[in-house]
């Protein structure tokens, strides 16, 4: 049996239960202080779509998509039921909290495929960095396109916040793939980096 | 330590048990209204559509009997948004806006000025989000987690005809909402471990890499551990021969006749005030 899925690649059931599994990781994140790393003067960067990124480059398209999309709905109902600062009430919209989520797996999957040939880590940085501003691209377009604010607002956070971001997200997919997949190939351990 | 301690306090539903006429509803009742209230507050052409959306969802509320103080909570954070969307709009101008200016600060800046169709695009983000709040509170009072799965993957079956879709969607969710105080809880052990040992996950460091750097501690290990216990659980559930097809389910009652009638009402209701909203309300009302 174990052949038989090899040849027809992974079987729905695990890639149901690793974006099920992935999911819940963002929605911890999520809903834990841990799913921001902060930084100066009260802007945070956020780090909760990452999971939808290594989703989409560990299993495939239809995985971070589905992982985005669950995030995605929860941080909707998050948004509308206990909303932690006035940004939170843009998030009230699927076309703001749930549609550039699906996505940002989706391109992830994307630009790891793309860059397989040519250099597996870098392919893992460029996932993780282009998943991350095509969230906040979407995001900030969604704002704009509802009027909810400024095109030069938008473009200034864009600049400030969502570079710094993509950087963030590149360091942690790669992280994760690479310690994932040398675990499940045996060459190497997974180690923590940069303790002290 | 007491800032470690988030596992108790994780949720996303907020059920509340009471006997109403709203929780007695049918789950694809609960949804069809759902669906109608956030389509009418989310795409109707004007402010006025959405406000209808938001007279409904209050109705909804008390239909529900639910708390109102509680339904009302997520409100607050709409004034910040107020102020600070009409500050935005005052500052910036949007180009060719030649409508009635409500309030200016002298008058050769066209930039510092709330127009007309300044304060309507702010009615009308307010009166959405608002309508969107309400409504999505009001669901997540009188429906359970499992309830809400079990009813989209009922639908996702009779919609697609395979069940194979549905079953994985609803698989997906229900993992996704098993596994969360899992993974909150191994997020709290591994936050503590990599504490104990010194770990600061960037709080020293203004430099963005070295801040990302610092969080890797914390993101590999909770990420891999859940890879690995999705791993051990595909793999049991593949040794078991799981497919999906040919479980037995939790019976639900058919839908009564008189809910289908609801659920066509509101489709249709939703329809005629979006319309109404269109053809009347938007020659009046420009932006939006």
């Amino acid at each position: 049996m174990a052949t038989q899925q090899k040849a027809s690649g992974t079987s729905w059931v695990r890639k149901m239960i690793v974006a099920g599994a992935l999911s819940a990781v963002s929605i911890a994140l999520f809903l834990t202080p841990f799913g921001y790393i902060p930084w100066f003067a009260g802007a945070s960067l956020t780090v909760m779509h990452v999971p939808a990124i290594i989703g989409g480059v560990l299993e495939g398209p239809v995985v971070g998509g589905v992982i985005g999309a669950i995030f995605g709905i929860t941080s909707l109902i998050k948004a509308a039921t206990a909303p932690q600062g006035p940004i939170d009430v843009f998030f009230t919209n699927p076309l703001v909290s749930v549609i550039p989520r699906i996505l940002v797996g989706i391109a992830g999957w994307l630009i790891a495929t793309l860059l397989r040939g040519l250099n597996r880590q870098l392919g893992y940085l460029a996932a993780g960095a282009v998943g991350s501003l095509t969230n906040s691209v979407l995001v900030l377009g969604a704002l704009v396109l509802l009027q909810a604010i400024p095109l030069q607002l938008a473009a200034s956070v864009f600049v400030a916040n969502s570079l710094v971001e993509a950087v963030a997200a590149a360091i942690l997919t790669a992280g994760v793939v690479s310690a994932w997949k040398g675990i499940e190939h045996g060459r190497s351990r997974s180690r923590l980096a940069d303790e002290a | 330590m007491k800032s470690l301690e988030f596992f108790r306090n994780i949720s996303i539903g907020q059920y509340i048990d009471i006997a109403s006429p709203m929780h007695a509803l049918h789950p694809a009742a609960k949804f069809a209204l759902l669906f109608c209230i956030s389509i009418l507050a989310l795409t109707a052409p004007t402010f006025a559509g959405a406000g209808a959306a938001l007279l409904v969802a209050v109705l909804c509320i008390l239909l529900a009997r639910l708390p109102l103080g509680m339904a009302a909570r997520p409100l607050k954070s709409l004034l910040y948004v107020a102020v600070l969307t009409i500050l935005l709009q005052f500052v910036f101008s949007w180009p060719g806006d030649q409508s009635l200016r409500v309030l200016s600060l002298g008058t050769s800046l066209h930039a510092l000025s709330l127009t007309l169709y300044e304060t309507g695009i702010v009615a009308s983000i307010v009166i959405r989000a608002a309508a969107m709040m309400l409504t999505l509170g009001w669901f997540t009072s009188i429906i359970t987690e499992q309830d809400a799965i079990r009813s989209i993957e009922r639908f996702l079956r009779k919609a697609l005809r395979d069940s194979t879709i549905a079953h994985q969607a609803a698989l997906v969710s229900a993992m996704a909402l098993r596994f969360v105080p899992i993974i909150a809880g191994e997020l709290e052990d591994i936050v503590k471990a990599q504490a104990s040992r010194g770990a600061s996950f960037g709080s020293d460091t203004r430099n963005p890499i070295a801040k990302a750097r610092a969080y890797l501690p914390l993101f590999v290990p909770v990420t891999i551990r859940a890879l690995e216990r999705a791993e051990l659980l595909a793999e049991a559930m593949e040794a078991r021969c799981y497919t999906g097809r040919g479980r037995t389910e939790q019976a639900l009652s058919p839908i009564p006749k008189s809910q289908i009638l609801l659920i066509l009402g509101a489709l249709l209701a939703t329809a005629a005030l979006w319309w109404v909203d269109l053809t009347l309300c938007k020659p009046w009302i420009r932006p939006y």
